[in-house]
Protein backbone atom coordinates (compact mmCIF):
# COMPACT_ATOMS: atom_id res chain seq x y z
CA UNK A 1 0.00 0.00 0.00
CA UNK A 2 1.31 3.38 -0.91
CA UNK A 3 1.71 5.81 1.96
CA UNK A 4 1.40 9.52 1.89
CA UNK A 5 5.01 10.73 1.50
CA UNK A 6 4.25 14.09 3.06
CA UNK A 7 2.96 12.70 6.34
CA UNK A 8 5.14 9.61 6.59
CA UNK A 9 7.91 11.26 8.57
CA UNK A 10 5.59 12.93 11.05
CA UNK A 11 4.01 11.76 14.27
CA UNK A 12 0.37 10.90 14.19
CA UNK A 13 -0.88 11.33 17.69
CA UNK A 14 -4.39 11.25 19.01
CA UNK A 15 -6.02 11.56 22.37
CA UNK A 16 -9.63 10.71 23.15
CA UNK A 17 -10.98 11.74 26.51
CA UNK A 18 -14.44 11.23 27.90
CA UNK A 19 -15.53 12.82 31.15
CA UNK A 20 -18.72 11.69 32.87
CA UNK A 21 -20.75 12.87 35.79
CA UNK A 22 -21.11 10.32 38.61
CA UNK A 23 -23.28 11.73 41.39
CA UNK A 24 -21.45 14.88 42.49
CA UNK A 25 -18.21 13.97 40.76
CA UNK A 26 -16.76 14.23 37.27
CA UNK A 27 -14.70 11.20 36.38
CA UNK A 28 -12.33 10.59 33.49
CA UNK A 29 -14.27 7.63 32.14
CA UNK A 30 -12.26 7.01 29.01
CA UNK A 31 -8.74 7.86 27.99
CA UNK A 32 -7.38 6.47 24.74
CA UNK A 33 -4.22 7.62 23.10
CA UNK A 34 -2.12 6.84 20.13
CA UNK A 35 1.37 8.24 19.64
CA UNK A 36 2.89 10.95 21.81
CA UNK A 37 -0.15 12.59 23.38
CA UNK A 38 -1.04 11.79 26.97
CA UNK A 39 -3.05 12.62 30.02
CA UNK A 40 -1.31 11.05 33.01
CA UNK A 41 -4.14 11.22 35.49
CA UNK A 42 -7.30 12.93 36.51
CA UNK A 43 -6.66 15.73 39.01
CA UNK A 44 -9.08 17.20 41.54
CA UNK A 45 -7.52 20.40 42.92
CA UNK A 46 -10.93 21.99 43.57
CA UNK A 47 -12.90 18.97 44.76
CA UNK A 48 -14.62 16.10 42.97
CA UNK A 49 -17.02 18.17 40.86
CA UNK A 50 -14.41 19.39 38.38
CA UNK A 51 -11.90 17.08 36.79
CA UNK A 52 -8.66 18.71 35.64
CA UNK A 53 -6.47 17.12 33.00
CA UNK A 54 -3.08 18.19 31.74
CA UNK A 55 -2.56 17.34 28.09
CA UNK A 56 1.04 16.34 27.55
CA UNK A 57 2.86 16.23 24.27
CA UNK A 58 6.26 14.83 25.26
CA UNK A 59 8.11 15.76 22.04
CA UNK A 60 7.36 19.36 23.14
CA UNK A 61 7.52 20.63 19.57
CA UNK A 62 5.34 20.05 16.54
CA UNK A 63 7.21 19.43 13.31
CA UNK A 64 6.11 19.47 9.68
CA UNK A 65 4.11 16.29 8.98
CA UNK A 66 2.94 15.88 12.58
CA UNK A 67 -0.75 15.45 13.15
CA UNK A 68 -2.27 15.93 16.60
CA UNK A 69 -5.91 15.10 17.18
CA UNK A 70 -7.50 15.79 20.52
CA UNK A 71 -11.11 14.82 21.07
CA UNK A 72 -12.77 15.60 24.38
CA UNK A 73 -16.32 14.84 25.41
CA UNK A 74 -17.90 16.07 28.62
CA UNK A 75 -21.05 14.02 29.17
CA UNK A 76 -24.25 15.46 30.63
CA UNK A 77 -23.53 17.42 33.80
CA UNK A 78 -19.75 16.80 33.75
CA UNK A 79 -17.24 19.63 34.26
CA UNK A 80 -13.74 19.25 32.85
CA UNK A 81 -10.82 21.66 32.69
CA UNK A 82 -7.95 21.02 30.31
CA UNK A 83 -4.65 22.76 30.17
CA UNK A 84 -1.14 22.23 28.83
CA UNK A 85 2.17 22.33 30.72
CA UNK A 86 4.06 24.60 28.34
CA UNK A 87 4.00 26.53 25.10
CA UNK A 88 3.33 24.53 21.96
CA UNK A 89 6.21 25.11 19.56
CA UNK A 90 5.49 24.74 15.89
CA UNK A 91 8.84 24.26 14.20
CA UNK A 92 10.06 25.44 10.84
CA UNK A 93 8.99 22.98 8.18
CA UNK A 94 10.81 21.82 5.09
CA UNK A 95 7.45 21.59 3.35
CA UNK A 96 4.83 19.41 5.04
CA UNK A 97 2.07 20.90 7.12
CA UNK A 98 1.71 20.24 10.82
CA UNK A 99 -1.86 19.93 12.02
CA UNK A 100 -3.68 20.17 15.29
CA UNK A 101 -7.31 19.32 15.45
CA UNK A 102 -9.45 19.89 18.54
CA UNK A 103 -12.91 18.36 18.74
CA UNK A 104 -14.76 19.31 21.88
CA UNK A 105 -18.23 18.20 22.77
CA UNK A 106 -20.26 19.04 25.86
CA UNK A 107 -23.59 17.47 26.80
CA UNK A 108 -26.57 18.96 28.61
CA UNK A 109 -25.48 20.92 31.66
CA UNK A 110 -21.82 20.10 31.03
CA UNK A 111 -18.93 22.55 31.15
CA UNK A 112 -15.66 22.37 29.28
CA UNK A 113 -12.70 24.68 29.85
CA UNK A 114 -9.71 24.79 27.52
CA UNK A 115 -6.93 26.90 29.00
CA UNK A 116 -3.76 26.08 27.07
CA UNK A 117 -0.47 27.91 27.16
CA UNK A 118 0.45 29.79 24.03
CA UNK A 119 1.30 28.40 20.60
CA UNK A 120 4.52 29.71 19.07
CA UNK A 121 4.78 29.32 15.32
CA UNK A 122 8.42 29.56 14.30
CA UNK A 123 9.38 31.44 11.19
CA UNK A 124 8.98 28.93 8.35
CA UNK A 125 6.45 26.84 10.26
CA UNK A 126 3.40 25.55 8.40
CA UNK A 127 0.74 25.20 11.04
CA UNK A 128 -2.91 24.28 10.60
CA UNK A 129 -4.96 24.73 13.77
CA UNK A 130 -8.55 23.63 13.70
CA UNK A 131 -11.03 23.76 16.59
CA UNK A 132 -14.61 22.54 16.52
CA UNK A 133 -16.75 22.92 19.61
CA UNK A 134 -20.21 21.40 19.80
CA UNK A 135 -22.43 22.20 22.73
CA UNK A 136 -25.76 20.81 23.82
CA UNK A 137 -28.49 23.29 24.68
CA UNK A 138 -27.49 23.74 28.31
CA UNK A 139 -23.72 23.28 27.93
CA UNK A 140 -21.03 25.90 28.36
CA UNK A 141 -17.54 26.34 26.98
CA UNK A 142 -14.79 28.66 28.08
CA UNK A 143 -11.54 28.60 26.19
CA UNK A 144 -8.77 30.67 24.72
CA UNK A 145 -5.97 30.52 22.19
CA UNK A 146 -2.86 32.68 22.24
CA UNK A 147 -0.75 32.51 19.09
CA UNK A 148 2.70 34.03 18.77
CA UNK A 149 4.04 34.34 15.24
CA UNK A 150 7.82 34.06 15.20
CA UNK A 151 10.06 33.66 18.24
CA UNK A 152 9.80 37.14 19.63
CA UNK A 153 12.56 36.55 22.19
CA UNK A 154 14.99 35.76 19.38
CA UNK A 155 13.75 38.83 17.47
CA UNK A 156 12.42 36.52 14.79
CA UNK A 157 9.75 37.72 12.38
CA UNK A 158 7.19 35.47 10.76
CA UNK A 159 8.45 35.98 7.22
CA UNK A 160 8.00 32.48 5.79
CA UNK A 161 5.62 29.59 6.31
CA UNK A 162 1.91 29.89 6.97
CA UNK A 163 -0.68 29.67 9.70
CA UNK A 164 -4.14 28.37 8.87
CA UNK A 165 -6.69 28.84 11.54
CA UNK A 166 -10.30 27.73 11.91
CA UNK A 167 -12.55 27.91 14.96
CA UNK A 168 -16.21 27.09 15.01
CA UNK A 169 -18.69 26.79 17.84
CA UNK A 170 -22.18 25.44 17.55
CA UNK A 171 -24.84 24.95 20.15
CA UNK A 172 -27.83 22.69 19.70
CA UNK A 173 -27.07 22.58 15.98
CA UNK A 174 -26.94 26.36 15.58
CA UNK A 175 -23.68 27.99 14.55
CA UNK A 176 -22.60 30.60 17.10
CA UNK A 177 -19.14 31.46 15.84
CA UNK A 178 -16.91 30.93 12.85
CA UNK A 179 -13.50 32.39 12.35
CA UNK A 180 -11.12 31.16 9.75
CA UNK A 181 -8.13 32.57 8.02
CA UNK A 182 -4.78 32.13 6.43
CA UNK A 183 -1.71 34.03 7.46
CA UNK A 184 1.22 33.41 5.15
CA UNK A 185 4.60 34.57 6.47
CA UNK A 186 5.19 38.17 5.48
CA UNK A 187 1.51 38.59 4.54
CA UNK A 188 0.28 42.21 4.36
CA UNK A 189 -2.42 41.13 6.84
CA UNK A 190 0.30 40.90 9.53
CA UNK A 191 1.07 44.61 9.20
CA UNK A 192 -2.43 45.81 8.33
CA UNK A 193 -4.34 47.79 10.97
CA UNK A 194 -7.38 45.56 10.34
CA UNK A 195 -5.20 42.45 10.70
CA UNK A 196 -2.45 41.99 13.28
CA UNK A 197 -1.45 45.67 13.10
CA UNK A 198 2.24 44.77 13.26
CA UNK A 199 1.86 42.77 16.48
CA UNK A 200 3.32 39.28 16.84
CA UNK A 201 0.78 37.92 19.33
CA UNK A 202 -2.93 37.53 18.86
CA UNK A 203 -5.31 35.89 21.25
CA UNK A 204 -9.00 35.09 21.40
CA UNK A 205 -11.04 34.07 24.41
CA UNK A 206 -14.47 32.62 23.77
CA UNK A 207 -17.09 31.98 26.45
CA UNK A 208 -20.07 30.22 24.93
CA UNK A 209 -23.40 28.82 25.93
CA UNK A 210 -24.42 31.12 28.77
CA UNK A 211 -26.08 34.49 29.03
CA UNK A 212 -23.66 37.38 29.53
CA UNK A 213 -25.24 40.14 31.61
CA UNK A 214 -24.35 43.73 30.63
CA UNK A 215 -22.81 44.27 34.09
CA UNK A 216 -20.48 41.31 33.56
CA UNK A 217 -19.37 42.69 30.18
CA UNK A 218 -18.79 46.09 31.78
CA UNK A 219 -16.71 44.50 34.57
CA UNK A 220 -14.64 42.59 32.02
CA UNK A 221 -13.97 45.85 30.18
CA UNK A 222 -12.43 47.30 33.34
CA UNK A 223 -9.58 44.78 33.21
CA UNK A 224 -6.59 46.42 31.58
CA UNK A 225 -3.72 44.39 30.09
CA UNK A 226 -0.30 45.08 31.58
CA UNK A 227 1.23 45.57 28.12
CA UNK A 228 0.64 49.28 27.56
CA UNK A 229 0.48 49.30 23.76
CA UNK A 230 -1.61 46.18 23.41
CA UNK A 231 -5.02 46.44 21.77
CA UNK A 232 -7.98 44.58 23.10
CA UNK A 233 -11.71 44.41 22.59
CA UNK A 234 -14.69 42.68 24.15
CA UNK A 235 -18.08 42.06 22.65
CA UNK A 236 -21.15 39.94 23.30
CA UNK A 237 -22.94 38.01 20.57
CA UNK A 238 -25.88 35.63 21.04
CA UNK A 239 -24.78 33.14 23.73
CA UNK A 240 -21.14 34.13 23.27
CA UNK A 241 -18.58 36.52 24.71
CA UNK A 242 -15.56 37.29 22.54
CA UNK A 243 -12.36 38.85 23.88
CA UNK A 244 -9.51 39.69 21.54
CA UNK A 245 -5.95 40.66 22.20
CA UNK A 246 -3.19 42.03 20.00
CA UNK A 247 0.25 42.68 21.43
CA UNK A 248 3.83 41.48 21.61
CA UNK A 249 3.70 39.52 24.86
CA UNK A 250 2.14 36.07 25.13
CA UNK A 251 2.37 36.31 28.92
CA UNK A 252 0.49 39.60 28.99
CA UNK A 253 -2.20 38.15 26.70
CA UNK A 254 -2.56 35.11 28.94
CA UNK A 255 -2.64 37.23 32.10
CA UNK A 256 -5.41 39.35 30.61
CA UNK A 257 -7.40 36.23 29.72
CA UNK A 258 -6.83 34.86 33.23
CA UNK A 259 -8.16 38.14 34.62
CA UNK A 260 -11.29 37.79 32.49
CA UNK A 261 -11.60 34.14 33.47
CA UNK A 262 -11.71 35.18 37.14
CA UNK A 263 -14.88 37.14 36.35
CA UNK A 264 -16.40 34.81 33.78
CA UNK A 265 -15.95 31.49 35.57
CA UNK A 266 -18.05 32.29 38.64
CA UNK A 267 -20.73 33.93 36.47
CA UNK A 268 -20.99 31.22 33.83
CA UNK A 269 -19.83 28.06 35.58
CA UNK A 270 -20.69 28.89 39.19
CA UNK A 271 -17.19 28.25 40.50
CA UNK A 272 -14.39 30.47 41.71
CA UNK A 273 -11.37 30.65 39.42
CA UNK A 274 -8.13 29.30 40.80
CA UNK A 275 -5.23 28.81 38.47
CA UNK A 276 -4.13 25.24 37.79
CA UNK A 277 -0.89 24.62 39.73
CA UNK A 278 0.97 23.65 36.59
CA UNK A 279 0.79 27.30 35.57
CA UNK A 280 3.02 28.42 38.42
CA UNK A 281 5.76 25.83 37.91
CA UNK B 1 -34.39 48.01 -23.98
CA UNK B 2 -32.37 44.78 -23.92
CA UNK B 3 -32.47 42.39 -20.96
CA UNK B 4 -28.89 43.36 -20.13
CA UNK B 5 -29.74 47.05 -20.02
CA UNK B 6 -32.81 46.35 -17.88
CA UNK B 7 -30.64 44.33 -15.47
CA UNK B 8 -28.12 47.19 -15.33
CA UNK B 9 -30.85 49.68 -14.40
CA UNK B 10 -32.03 47.38 -11.62
CA UNK B 11 -28.46 46.90 -10.41
CA UNK B 12 -27.92 50.67 -10.20
CA UNK B 13 -31.03 50.83 -8.04
CA UNK B 14 -29.68 48.06 -5.76
CA UNK B 15 -26.25 49.67 -5.42
CA UNK B 16 -27.56 53.19 -4.83
CA UNK B 17 -26.98 54.93 -1.49
CA UNK B 18 -30.68 55.88 -1.80
CA UNK B 19 -31.65 52.25 -1.15
CA UNK B 20 -33.66 52.73 2.06
CA UNK B 21 -31.85 50.23 4.31
CA UNK B 22 -29.97 52.63 6.56
CA UNK B 23 -26.43 51.80 5.37
CA UNK B 24 -25.42 55.42 5.90
CA UNK B 25 -25.70 55.06 9.68
CA UNK B 26 -22.91 52.46 9.97
CA UNK B 27 -19.13 52.90 9.86
CA UNK B 28 -18.08 49.29 10.67
CA UNK B 29 -15.33 50.21 13.10
CA UNK B 30 -13.99 53.11 11.03
CA UNK B 31 -15.25 55.64 13.56
CA UNK B 32 -13.24 53.89 16.30
CA UNK B 33 -10.18 53.70 14.02
CA UNK B 34 -10.38 57.51 13.76
CA UNK B 35 -10.85 57.87 17.52
CA UNK B 36 -7.81 55.62 18.13
CA UNK B 37 -5.69 57.65 15.68
CA UNK B 38 -5.23 54.72 13.29
CA UNK B 39 -7.06 56.68 10.61
CA UNK B 40 -6.26 60.38 10.48
CA UNK B 41 -5.95 61.46 6.85
CA UNK B 42 -6.55 60.39 3.27
CA UNK B 43 -3.69 57.83 3.02
CA UNK B 44 -4.57 56.12 6.32
CA UNK B 45 -8.28 56.09 5.42
CA UNK B 46 -7.41 54.46 2.11
CA UNK B 47 -5.33 51.80 3.90
CA UNK B 48 -8.09 51.00 6.42
CA UNK B 49 -10.91 50.83 3.87
CA UNK B 50 -8.74 49.05 1.29
CA UNK B 51 -7.60 46.43 3.81
CA UNK B 52 -11.17 45.79 5.00
CA UNK B 53 -12.13 45.37 1.35
CA UNK B 54 -9.23 43.06 0.60
CA UNK B 55 -9.00 40.96 3.77
CA UNK B 56 -12.57 40.81 4.97
CA UNK B 57 -15.15 41.68 2.31
CA UNK B 58 -13.14 40.17 -0.53
CA UNK B 59 -12.38 36.89 1.21
CA UNK B 60 -15.53 36.25 3.18
CA UNK B 61 -18.54 38.39 2.36
CA UNK B 62 -18.05 38.45 -1.42
CA UNK B 63 -17.60 34.67 -1.92
CA UNK B 64 -20.49 34.09 0.49
CA UNK B 65 -22.62 36.49 -1.56
CA UNK B 66 -21.71 34.45 -4.62
CA UNK B 67 -23.04 31.28 -2.91
CA UNK B 68 -26.21 33.12 -1.93
CA UNK B 69 -26.78 34.21 -5.52
CA UNK B 70 -26.36 30.61 -6.66
CA UNK B 71 -28.71 29.37 -3.98
CA UNK B 72 -31.43 31.87 -5.02
CA UNK B 73 -30.92 31.00 -8.65
CA UNK B 74 -31.44 27.34 -7.78
CA UNK B 75 -34.47 28.23 -5.60
CA UNK B 76 -32.69 26.48 -2.75
CA UNK B 77 -33.99 28.22 0.39
CA UNK B 78 -32.32 25.71 2.79
CA UNK B 79 -28.94 26.61 1.23
CA UNK B 80 -29.74 30.30 1.69
CA UNK B 81 -30.49 29.60 5.35
CA UNK B 82 -27.15 27.78 5.76
CA UNK B 83 -25.12 30.62 4.22
CA UNK B 84 -27.13 33.12 6.24
CA UNK B 85 -26.26 31.31 9.47
CA UNK B 86 -22.59 31.18 8.49
CA UNK B 87 -22.52 34.89 7.72
CA UNK B 88 -24.10 35.81 11.05
CA UNK B 89 -21.69 33.55 12.96
CA UNK B 90 -18.81 35.28 11.18
CA UNK B 91 -19.92 38.77 12.30
CA UNK B 92 -17.37 39.26 15.02
CA UNK B 93 -18.87 42.07 17.10
CA UNK B 94 -22.33 42.91 18.42
CA UNK B 95 -22.80 46.06 16.34
CA UNK B 96 -21.72 44.34 13.11
CA UNK B 97 -24.28 41.63 13.71
CA UNK B 98 -27.02 44.07 14.66
CA UNK B 99 -26.23 46.13 11.54
CA UNK B 100 -26.67 43.31 9.05
CA UNK B 101 -29.83 42.04 10.76
CA UNK B 102 -31.37 45.54 10.72
CA UNK B 103 -30.41 46.14 7.09
CA UNK B 104 -31.69 42.70 6.10
CA UNK B 105 -34.97 43.44 7.85
CA UNK B 106 -35.33 46.82 6.10
CA UNK B 107 -34.46 45.33 2.73
CA UNK B 108 -37.01 42.56 3.19
CA UNK B 109 -39.72 45.07 4.09
CA UNK B 110 -38.81 47.04 0.98
CA UNK B 111 -39.08 43.96 -1.28
CA UNK B 112 -42.52 43.19 0.17
CA UNK B 113 -43.63 46.74 -0.53
CA UNK B 114 -42.41 46.75 -4.13
CA UNK B 115 -45.58 45.00 -5.20
CA UNK B 116 -44.47 42.80 -8.08
CA UNK B 117 -41.62 41.00 -6.38
CA UNK B 118 -41.61 37.21 -7.10
CA UNK B 119 -43.72 35.55 -4.35
CA UNK B 120 -41.65 32.35 -4.36
CA UNK B 121 -38.56 34.33 -3.34
CA UNK B 122 -40.47 36.12 -0.58
CA UNK B 123 -41.70 32.70 0.57
CA UNK B 124 -38.07 31.46 0.57
CA UNK B 125 -36.98 34.46 2.64
CA UNK B 126 -39.73 33.76 5.15
CA UNK B 127 -37.95 30.45 5.90
CA UNK B 128 -34.69 32.18 6.82
CA UNK B 129 -34.25 33.04 10.48
CA UNK B 130 -32.78 36.54 10.99
CA UNK B 131 -32.01 37.18 7.32
CA UNK B 132 -28.78 39.13 6.99
CA UNK B 133 -28.37 41.95 4.48
CA UNK B 134 -26.45 39.90 1.86
CA UNK B 135 -29.14 37.18 1.99
CA UNK B 136 -31.95 39.62 1.16
CA UNK B 137 -29.92 41.78 -1.22
CA UNK B 138 -28.91 38.67 -3.21
CA UNK B 139 -32.59 37.65 -3.40
CA UNK B 140 -33.34 40.89 -5.23
CA UNK B 141 -30.30 40.55 -7.49
CA UNK B 142 -31.32 36.99 -8.39
CA UNK B 143 -34.98 37.92 -8.98
CA UNK B 144 -33.89 40.69 -11.33
CA UNK B 145 -31.56 38.33 -13.23
CA UNK B 146 -28.41 40.30 -12.64
CA UNK B 147 -25.26 38.42 -13.65
CA UNK B 148 -23.50 37.26 -10.48
CA UNK B 149 -20.17 38.90 -11.18
CA UNK B 150 -21.90 42.23 -11.82
CA UNK B 151 -23.94 41.84 -8.63
CA UNK B 152 -20.85 41.17 -6.49
CA UNK B 153 -18.99 44.06 -8.14
CA UNK B 154 -21.86 46.43 -7.38
CA UNK B 155 -22.25 45.13 -3.80
CA UNK B 156 -18.55 45.72 -3.05
CA UNK B 157 -18.63 49.10 -4.76
CA UNK B 158 -21.66 50.20 -2.72
CA UNK B 159 -19.87 49.12 0.46
CA UNK B 160 -16.76 51.04 -0.61
CA UNK B 161 -18.74 54.18 -1.34
CA UNK B 162 -20.55 53.94 1.99
CA UNK B 163 -17.27 53.55 3.91
CA UNK B 164 -15.80 56.50 2.04
CA UNK B 165 -18.78 58.70 2.90
CA UNK B 166 -18.30 57.67 6.56
CA UNK B 167 -14.62 58.68 6.28
CA UNK B 168 -15.60 62.08 4.84
CA UNK B 169 -17.69 62.72 7.94
CA UNK B 170 -15.45 61.40 10.72
CA UNK B 171 -11.84 61.92 9.61
CA UNK B 172 -12.94 64.38 8.07
CA UNK B 173 -11.92 64.41 4.41
CA UNK B 174 -12.81 66.63 1.47
CA UNK B 175 -15.04 65.49 -1.38
CA UNK B 176 -12.14 65.15 -3.83
CA UNK B 177 -10.17 63.02 -1.38
CA UNK B 178 -13.22 60.77 -1.11
CA UNK B 179 -13.48 60.48 -4.89
CA UNK B 180 -9.78 59.59 -5.13
CA UNK B 181 -10.32 56.78 -2.59
CA UNK B 182 -13.34 55.42 -4.49
CA UNK B 183 -11.43 55.63 -7.76
CA UNK B 184 -8.31 53.88 -6.47
CA UNK B 185 -9.96 51.19 -4.37
CA UNK B 186 -12.76 50.78 -6.89
CA UNK B 187 -10.12 49.59 -9.34
CA UNK B 188 -9.54 46.55 -7.10
CA UNK B 189 -13.20 45.56 -6.96
CA UNK B 190 -13.55 43.68 -10.28
CA UNK B 191 -10.71 41.26 -9.47
CA UNK B 192 -12.15 40.59 -6.01
CA UNK B 193 -15.60 39.98 -7.49
CA UNK B 194 -14.23 37.63 -10.09
CA UNK B 195 -12.30 35.61 -7.52
CA UNK B 196 -15.36 35.46 -5.26
CA UNK B 197 -17.18 33.42 -7.91
CA UNK B 198 -14.86 30.46 -7.51
CA UNK B 199 -13.27 30.77 -4.06
CA UNK B 200 -14.27 27.66 -2.07
CA UNK B 201 -15.47 27.97 1.54
CA UNK B 202 -12.30 26.30 2.87
CA UNK B 203 -10.29 29.24 1.48
CA UNK B 204 -12.55 31.97 2.88
CA UNK B 205 -11.03 34.20 5.50
CA UNK B 206 -12.61 36.55 8.01
CA UNK B 207 -9.58 36.62 10.29
CA UNK B 208 -9.08 40.34 10.96
CA UNK B 209 -8.41 40.91 14.67
CA UNK B 210 -7.68 44.63 14.32
CA UNK B 211 -11.04 45.11 12.60
CA UNK B 212 -12.80 43.01 15.26
CA UNK B 213 -11.23 45.03 18.05
CA UNK B 214 -12.20 48.35 16.40
CA UNK B 215 -15.81 47.19 16.03
CA UNK B 216 -15.89 46.06 19.68
CA UNK B 217 -14.34 49.25 21.00
CA UNK B 218 -16.85 51.33 19.08
CA UNK B 219 -19.57 49.95 21.40
CA UNK B 220 -18.27 52.10 24.25
CA UNK B 221 -16.96 55.06 22.25
CA UNK B 222 -18.06 58.18 24.08
CA UNK B 223 -18.97 60.47 21.23
CA UNK B 224 -20.18 58.90 18.02
CA UNK B 225 -22.11 59.58 14.85
CA UNK B 226 -22.49 56.00 13.66
CA UNK B 227 -24.21 52.88 14.92
CA UNK B 228 -21.22 50.61 14.21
Amino acid sequence: MQRDPVCEQGWHASLDLRFERREAATILAQRDHRGPLRVQKALYPEGVAVCHAIVLHPPSGIAGGDRLEIAVTAGDGAHALLTTPGAAKWYRSAGPWAMQSLDFEAGAGAALEWLPQEAIVFDGGRAAMRSAIRLAAQARYLGWEVVCLGRRAANERFANGELRFTTRIEQAGKLLWIEQGRLPGGSPLLASPVGLAGFSVFGTLLAAGGRIAPALLAACREIVPREPLAQRGLTVLPRLLVARYLGHSSEAARDWFVGLWHLLRPALLGREARLPRIWST
Amino acid sequence: MSDATRALARLLQLASPALPVGAFSYSQGLEWAVEAGTVSDEPSARVWIGDCLEFNLGRFEAPLLSRLLEAWQGEDAPAVATWNELYLAGREAAELRAETVQMGHSMLRLLRELGDFPPQILAGLALVHEPCFPAVWSAAAAAWRIPHEDAITAYLWAWLENQTIAALKVVPLGQSAGQRIVLELGARVPALAQRALTLGPEAWSNLAPGFGIACSRHETQYSRLFRS
